[in-house]
């Protein structure tokens, strides 16, 4: 009698099951780019070979009375050919199916994950298995000793509950963070006060099937890199800039609501040495005002880099997702049956959108097995989104960013690419089709490759 | 690598796009050149059913909900709406049996559990209105609770299912099966025989079901009741 392994969620995951809508189903895709077109006989074998060494992967979400909880399972994966749009809907209530499923489309391998399950950082350990098992059988290259850490596999490791759980006792988090100070200053006003601006809100046209729109940006990584270090700041603080202004561009005027806010994930893993593969990471807010000072692309980026440093400091942080696992731990709210949790983390989730303009992510530059590398092209990664987002991730040289949106209007990437091509980078677009008048072209073309 | 094979230009954006496009995706300007294959499917539109259903399925909920509290509002023993009442009850019945059916589709004890308590209250609200003579409590209720009990004892043997998938679904058909021992100590009955060999039958289940299956019942609960 065996009786299957359960988990309780962990506390990022909460609130993507709360948040979990129509046309935002809190699904992501990390993809590899091969040099070749992906042959699905050999995939499934290596999903099923990286599978069986991936515990957390065989589990299901199910709804217990007070919290959801995740639950091991006999299912296996089956690769399966892109049908479906990216970040497609996969946690249905009712149904007991796996968190993750793996596409291939031509050369690219696809990998789509639930966020209650895993967080990126989690999900690029599977792919990067997935992809050298793949290119092991295809091209037989040796395995090389694997450098994913092999305990935080397991279904049961949740390392919020491991570094932020008793706020009494000093807990191994704290003693991880005794070397570190915050430099925050707390008079300055920049880094400490929820804005009572008005923040300016992206608006526009549903896709027709509640599709994520998804358009992708490929350009040389190491130039843009360049170019950020000319001007002082980091990648991701100009990416963000860029965002921006190209969100700004594309308003035709801002109005009243003249503050951008941006949500950025940060890693938690850099400060607390966990090795899980479920979700470890904290948000943190960033924002700037228009007509409030200099408003060039180098300047806006050293003001959200100032306030970044302040905010992903790692005492800063420690605080930050202390509060929310005292929260989730509040004796009041165990006992609210879960229906009514979801309720108020919804209310919450739908707070915080209102302040929020855009969101980003980057993954930073992904390296893989020796073997596998040089047969690897593009690697980048899309979520499904209720405002524009962006994310960037690079393999190599090639930097993708993939921008996606709840709309159709693709303006702001527009003026993002406009702006890229100006500082003399050289940019390749794709787009995913998704308005009904795309579509019809696609469709029109697929008859004349056919001969109709 | 594919991205350095550049596809049409636009002149506009001054950036290569992938794929058949005739016109640039950012900025809708003609585009030049040489198409390449896009790295992604063009996928047709889908309009989810399942979104046309839910709506569904609230409105006849709502619909359902409706009429047995407007029925509450007529005389209970009004002579003239008759047959009526049965028929309209009958019909509201069905629609609530069914809408529970469809919703609790992927574990069959569940929804055992579920028609029983549908059903059970619903034959007792439908004796109220007509007049109160205690036939539900008396014959319904315990008759389901005991049939219920059997029922999920065949269907889980039958379909082979998994020992935590149903488990507390049983108990609970045996606890509900508890609950006629209580109108009979209560009184609210007129023939005690249908109540009190429900109850026998819930007993033995419940103290079967703690002797071969305790542990499980225990993992089953803390696991869904976990704080």
């Amino acid at each position: 009698m065996t009786r299957p392994a359960w988990v309780r969620l962990d506390n990022a995951s909460n609130i993507f099951l709360a948040a979990r809508s129509d046309a935002d189903p809190k699904v992501f895709r990390i993809f590899a780019e091969l040099n070749h077109e992906v042959d699905r006989g050999l995939l499934q074998d290596a999903v099923d070979e990286v599978y069986d060494q991936y515990p957390l992967y065989h589990a299901v979400l199910r709804r217990g009375v007070f919290w959801h909880y995740l639950q091991d399972s006999d299912l296996r994966p089956a690769v399966i050919g892109e049908e479906l749009h990216t970040c497609a809907p996969l946690y249905q209530p009712h149904r007991r199916n796996l968190l993750f499923r793996v596409l291939y489309h031509r050369r690219r391998i696809n990998l789509e994950i639930f966020h209650a399950l895993s967080d990126g950082t989690g999900a690029l350990w599977f792919l990067r298995d997935v992809v050298d098992a793949y290119l092991r059988r295809r091209h037989g290259h040796a395995r090389l000793e694997t450098t994913t850490p092999p305990t935080g596999l397991s279904l049961t490791m949740d390392s919020f509950a491991e570094y932020f759980r008793h706020p009494a006792e000093g807990t191994s988090g704290e003693r991880w963070l005794e070397s570190d100070h915050e430099d925050e200053n707390p008079g300055d006003p920049t880094t400490n006060r929820r804005s009572t601006r008005s923040v300016y809100r992206v608006r526009g046209t549903r896709t027709p099937d509640h599709r994520t729109r998804l358009v992708e940006l490929t350009l040389s990584g190491s130039e843009l890199a360049r170019q950020a270090k000319a001007e002082g700041v980091s990648l991701t603080m100009l990416l963000i800039a860029l965002f921006f202004e190209s969100v700004r561009l594309a308003s035709g005027g801002l109005g009243r609501a003249r503050t951008m806010s941006v949500s950025v994930p940060v890693n938690l893993r850099q400060f607390f040495p966990s090795t899980s593969a479920r979700n470890f990471f904290a948000t943190v807010r960033l924002e700037h005002t228009y007509g409030e000072g200099a408003d060039d692309l180098a300047s806006i980026a050293r003001g959200l880099e100032r306030r970044f440093a302040a905010k992903a400091s790692s005492s800063a942080l420690e605080s930050r997702v202390r509060r929310f696992v005292r929260f989730e731990r509040m004796p009041l709210l165990r006992i609210v049956p879960r229906p009514f949790k979801d309720g108020l983390l919804r209310l919450i989730n739908w707070a915080n959108n209102r302040g929020l303009t855009v969101a980003i992510s980057n993954l930073g530059r992904v390296t893989l097995p020796e073997g596998a590398d040089p047969h690897v092209g593009r690697m980048g990664f899309h979520v499904s989104a209720v405002r524009p987002q962006f994310c960037a991730m690079s393999h190599g040289d090639q930097m993708t960013l993939s921008f996606t949106s709840p709309f159709l209007e693709t303006d702001h990437v527009r003026e993002f690419a406009q702006m890229l091509t100006q500082r003399g980078l050289d940019v390749s677009v794709a787009a995913v089709r998704a308005s009904e008048g795309e579509l019809a072209e696609a469709s029109l073309d697929g008859l004349r490759e056919v001969g109709a | 690598m594919s991205a350095e094979a550049s596809g049409r230009a636009c002149p506009r954006c001054e950036v290569s796009v992938e794929g058949d496009w005739s016109t640039c995706p950012l900025c809708q300007s003609a585009l030049t050149g040489r198409a390449i294959t896009s790295p992604f499917p063009a996928v047709p539109l889908t309009f989810s059913r399942r979104r046309v259903f839910r709506v569904l399925f609230l409105m006849s909920l709502a619909l359902v909900l409706a009429s047995l509290l407007v029925q509450l509002f007529f005389e209970r023993d009004d002579a003239d709406l008759g047959a009526w009442r049965f028929v309209w009850l009958g019909v509201a019945t069905m629609w609530l049996v069914v809408i529970m059916a469809i919703q609790k589709r992927h574990n069959l004890a569940k929804g055992t559990v579920y028609l029983v308590a549908i059903v059970s209250l619903l034959c007792t609200y439908w004796d109220y209105l007509t007049g109160w003579n205690g036939w539900a409590l008396t014959y319904v209720v315990p008759i389901l609770c005991a049939s219920a009990m059997i029922a999920v004892l065949i269907t889980v043997r039958l379909m082979r299912m998994a020992v935590g998938d149903h488990i507390l679904y049983s108990g609970l058909t045996a606890v509900m099966g508890l609950v006629p021992i209580v109108f009979l100590t209560l009184g609210w009955v007129y023939e005690p025989l249908p109540a009190a060999i429900c109850g026998v039958l819930s007993l033995i289940t419940l103290i079967l079901l703690q002797l071969a299956r305790g542990g499980q019942v225990r993992h089953e609960l803390s696991k869904r009741l976990h704080m």
